[in-house]
């Protein structure tokens, strides 16, 4: 710090270089109405209309800001029979099937003998990961390997004691034949004829023997998600082997949690009917907007418009937009209301959960005379309020 | 102001029992007298009895909240829908945090004790609990199988000033102990530890040793609550033995044994379990030191979640369904197994049961209270079912033929046990007992002075109907529900102990952590104003719960 401002930072990733960057770069105005700079009554007065009109408003984004805001997020798409999706993916609904081992990254760094990354590339997605974790070549101790299952050379399989090189159409059966494996049970080897065989029973052959066994995993699509979490149960009565899912939002996993603790339900969640309702991909945030059902979207620390597959962001761009969001985005510049809000740990402190669960502090090491995220939302709330009131 | 008039009042604690009488409340607490013009609701003919206070429940936090995220269909068929003054939500076995404490209180529970958060977790317990609206709320804190305590403990290193700091650090109200040592032998190999003398592998403790330091640190520090703990061998064949161990070990030392139910069996290991309820039973009657809440089995749909994570994988063998993991570095684990009792089954019936013979062999009401170890024997919810079996002989004889008779042959239910509990007797094991176990001076009961938390019934021949439906229920002098609906829905409070510690047992704590951790020891104490307000402190100080 230097005379109030960010003078550098230290034990930062490129990435997280480039979010504090976004967020303390020069902000657009704090609210602005069709493009132009507004007051924020006049535009919390815009908001709260756009959403109290809309016949089946969406929630999304939230992976991006503190579990304050989230909290704030949920009562405000509660309180308008909106559908809210923290964005979570396929993997949640996996491990609702029958259920997941995972763990913390104290225990995978303190404990682990074998890291298996599947299908992720931490080194690109979470930089700081394998060296905080000492899985990096140089940080590993002795008698502890990692192993990458991926396409092809990454910046991991760099790091890695052993590639085993798949398609990531082969998924699914690699990890079905690794369940057969990590079991003895014989493959007809005919049949598994696309797989790396010899490679993944030196990988079940691991498995078994490790004392404590982490799978990384990104997020993956339903059966893939299954058969990996269907893996990891079957090795756990083998060996003592546990799975963690990478997350690429600083918020990911709070939005999940705080929709659950709130709602019962860790996925996209329907408050059309006055109380949650949750079907695996019913209510996704993409889904929903490729079938071009949501009239009218509030936005929380998301680029929509970039982040969302094509169909259902040209949906996005023709429905009326409330974005909150400290960052400039193009969603922001093409919403009809934005708030450029005070940063969760930059500009404003809260709690975050990370991706293995622990929920940390967020500190505020500049000073901001914006709002929060949570803030700007419950001003929305207090003004729908209001109007039912009256 | 409200005069609570002309009820059939039971307030154990200042041995009031069924005398008609007026409770006034003024200020959010029970006062002496109020002028004649004040407020009052009529309770002729009804019961009057202090607000609930749950000793042993999991509600709030990751292990929670695993359980919510686990199981949807345990919540679709329990819609609760947003009105002006409530918050959606779901039910079910393992409620959203609202309906958690809409529902606690439309059962006439005022307080509320989480008995299991890891102090790495805290922060997020703590959001919860504020989403937990209505009642008071407390949490205890993991400590039986934390790395840097283990350390202290073996190098005879400042263990009471560890134990308060943690305390401190989270915002937490007593020490839990879960299978000491056991769960970090899950660690190494799916490991578990089955005596009190089993070396908890490369730390150089066993659980004896952690038991007797933790319980002597509790006891140093006076905390208002006794150390509460979860015996090694849960659900195991022939575990009373340990049970009987634990409490020897600490003997003359005060001590809560939680799910006492689940500690109770005879046999062998791997064979089928029978009663051993009289033996401990009888270790309770002869020491005033120890207490127990029971953890009751009640048939139907249950969720096990326990810090106990050994105890969780032989559940997912047993089931084959559904089951959590979830390791927590340097301090517990964590295991999640949706679970069914049946009448049918054996073990089921057996642990029903054993917790029956537990209720009715009990000497003490004050110091064997009433727990499901929602939702792990059954939700809260069924309290007033199991107010029934124990107040109503002739029905719980019906019960108790309706289930495996094979299992019932192994306890003494066969002899049919004649006691009938009192109204008296039911507020304390619901209210005055785990509120005077707990250290909590200001409730569970209705001197002047304590808070004006107060359930009325309406009095019926079915209890279960009785203590389902309050007619009224009071938190802090407001009415919360009547008939059966809530009228408001406040914030509680959060209940927290003020222990002090040496501040020099920061610099012993630093590197302890740092090497155990992920996260930096500065980050770890909780701060936040808006997770910690409004909070109460109870004073720890010499001679702890002692009233």
């Amino acid at each position: 710090m230097a005379g109030g401002a960010l003078a550098g930072a230290t034990r930062t990733c490129p990435l997280g270089d480039a979010w504090l960057a976004e967020r303390t770069g020069e902000a657009p105005p704090p609210s602005r109405v069709d493009g132009r700079e507004a007051d924020f009554g006049e535009a919390v007065d815009a908001a709260a209309a756009i959403l109290r009109d809309a016949r089946l408003p969406l929630v999304c984004g939230l992976g991006g800001t503190d579990c304050e805001s989230q909290r704030a997020a949920v009562a405000l798409a509660e309180a308008l029979g909106a559908v809210i999706d923290p964005s979570g993916g396929a993997g949640g609904a996996a491990s609702q099937a029958f259920g997941v081992s995972t763990t913390t990254f104290g225990d995978v760094r303190d404990r682990a003998d074998l890291v298996v990354a599947w299908r992720a590339d931490p080194v690109s997605t979470n930089p700081r990961l394998l060296p905080r974790l000492r899985l990096d070549r140089a940080g590993r101790p002795p008698g502890r390997s990692l192993v990458v299952v991926g396409a092809e050379e990454s910046a991991t399989a760099a790091e890695a004691d052993e590639l085993v090189e798949l398609a990531p159409a082969l998924d699914f059966e690699a990890l079905w034949a690794l369940r057969a494996l990590a079991r003895a049970v014989p493959l007809e080897r005919e049949l598994a004829a696309r797989l790396p065989l010899d490679a993944l029973e030196r990988l079940a052959a691991r498995l078994r023997a490790c004392s404590y066994g982490v799978v990384l995993h990104a997020p993956a699509g339903y059966a893939s998600s299954l058969a990996l979490l269907a893996l990891v149960r079957d090795l756990a009565t083998l060996a003592h082997v546990v799975a963690l899912p990478l997350r690429f939002e600083a918020g990911a996993r709070g939005a999940e949690d705080v929709l659950a603790w709130q709602t019962g339900y860790p996925g996209a969640v329907s408050f059309a009917r006055g109380h949650p309702r949750a079907w695996p991909g019913e209510f996704s945030a993409a889904g929903m907007l490729e079938r071009g059902e949501p009239d009218a979207a509030l936005i929380v620390g998301f680029d929509a418009l970039r982040g969302l597959p094509p169909r259902a962001s040209d949906h996005l761009r023709s429905i009326p937009t409330v974005v909150v969001d400290p960052c400039a985005t193009e969603t922001a510049a093409a919403a009809r209301v934005a708030f450029a809000t005070a940063a969760a740990g930059v500009q404003r402190e809260g709690t975050a959960h990370r991706m293995d669960g622990v929920p940390l502090t967020l500190r505020a090491p500049l000073a901001s005379e914006r709002l929060g995220d949570g803030d700007v939302l419950g001003a929305i709330q207090a003004r729908l309020a209001g109007d039912e009131g009256s | 102001m409200l005069r609570i008039a002309q009820g059939r009042v039971y307030d154990p604690a200042n041995g009031v029992n069924g005398e008609v009488r007026d409770v006034c409340l003024d200020g959010g607490k029970v006062v002496h007298e109020l002028p004649p013009h004040a407020p009052r609701v009529d309770a002729s003919g009804m019961v009057v009895m202090p607000g609930g206070v749950d000793i042993h429940s999991h509600i709030a936090g990751p292990a929670v909240n695993a359980a919510r995220k686990l199981a949807p269909e345990d919540h679709r068929g329990d819609p609760i829908d947003r009105t002006e003054l409530m918050r959606s939500g779901t039910g079910g076995t393992v409620p959203s945090t609202f309906v958690t404490g809409y529902r606690y209180a439309l059962l006439g529970y005022t307080t509320v004790v989480d008995a299991a958060t890891p102090p790495l977790a805290a922060r997020h317990t703590l959001a919860e609990l504020r989403d937990t609206p209505i009642v008071d709320a407390a949490f205890l804190v993991l400590m039986g199988n934390n790395l840097p305590l283990f350390e202290l403990i073996r190098e005879g290193g400042p263990v009471t000033d560890a134990v308060a700091w943690l305390l401190e650090a989270t915002g937490g109200y007593g020490v839990k102990l879960v299978n000491p040592g056991g769960v970090e032998m899950w660690k190494h190999r799916n490991g578990n530890v089955t005596a009190l003398d089993d070396e908890v592998e490369g730390l150089g403790v066993t659980p004896r040793r952690v038991l007797e330091a933790i319980a002597g640190s509790v006891d140093e520090l006076g905390l208002p609550h006794p150390v509460h703990v979860h015996c090694n061998n849960l659900g195991v064949a022939g575990n009373w033995r340990t049970t009987l161990d634990t409490l020897d070990t600490l003997q003359g030392r005060r001590a809560h044994l939680a799910h006492l139910q689940f500690h109770a069996y005879g046999g062998t290991p791997g064979k089928r379990p029978r009663s051993r309820a009289p033996e401990l039973a009888e270790h309770l009657a002869a020491h005033p030191e120890h207490s127990a809440d029971i953890g009751q089995v009640m048939f139907g749909p249950a969720t096990t979640m326990t810090a106990d994570a050994p105890v969780s994988a032989v559940l997912r063998d047993v089931t084959g369904g559904k089951w959590v993991n979830a390791d927590l570095e340097a301090e517990t684990g964590c295991g999640i197994v949706p679970f069914e009792y049946r009448e049918r089954n054996y073990v089921h019936a057996l642990q029903w049961g054993i917790g029956l013979e537990l209720f009715l062999l009990s000497r003490d009401p004050w110091r064997v209270v009433l727990s499901t170890d929602h939702p792990n024997g059954g939700s809260f919810l069924s309290y007033p079912r199991l107010i029934r079996l124990l107040m109503d002989r002739e029905f719980r004889n019906e019960q108790i033929r309706r289930v495996n008779q094979k299992a019932i042959g192994r306890t003494m239910l066969r002899d049919d046990l004649e006691r009938e509990y009192t109204l008296g007797e039911i507020a304390i094991i619901t209210r005055a007992g785990p509120a005077r176990l707990l250290g909590l001076a200001d409730k569970g009961h209705l001197g002047v002075g304590a808070d004006a938390d107060v359930t009325i019934y309406q009095g019926r021949d079915d209890v279960e109907e009785m203590f389902a439906t309050p007619r009224w229920v009071i938190k802090s002098g407001r009415v919360i529900v009547e008939e059966g609906e809530l009228r408001e829905t406040p914030a509680g409070e959060l209940l927290r102990v003020a222990a002090d510690h040496d501040e020099g047992i920061e610099s012993t704590l630093r590197p302890l952590f740092d090497e155990r951790y992920s996260v930096r020891f500065d980050n770890y104490p909780v701060r936040e104003p808006w997770l910690l307000e409004p909070a109460r402190r109870i004073a720890a100080g010499p001679g702890g719960n002692a009233r």
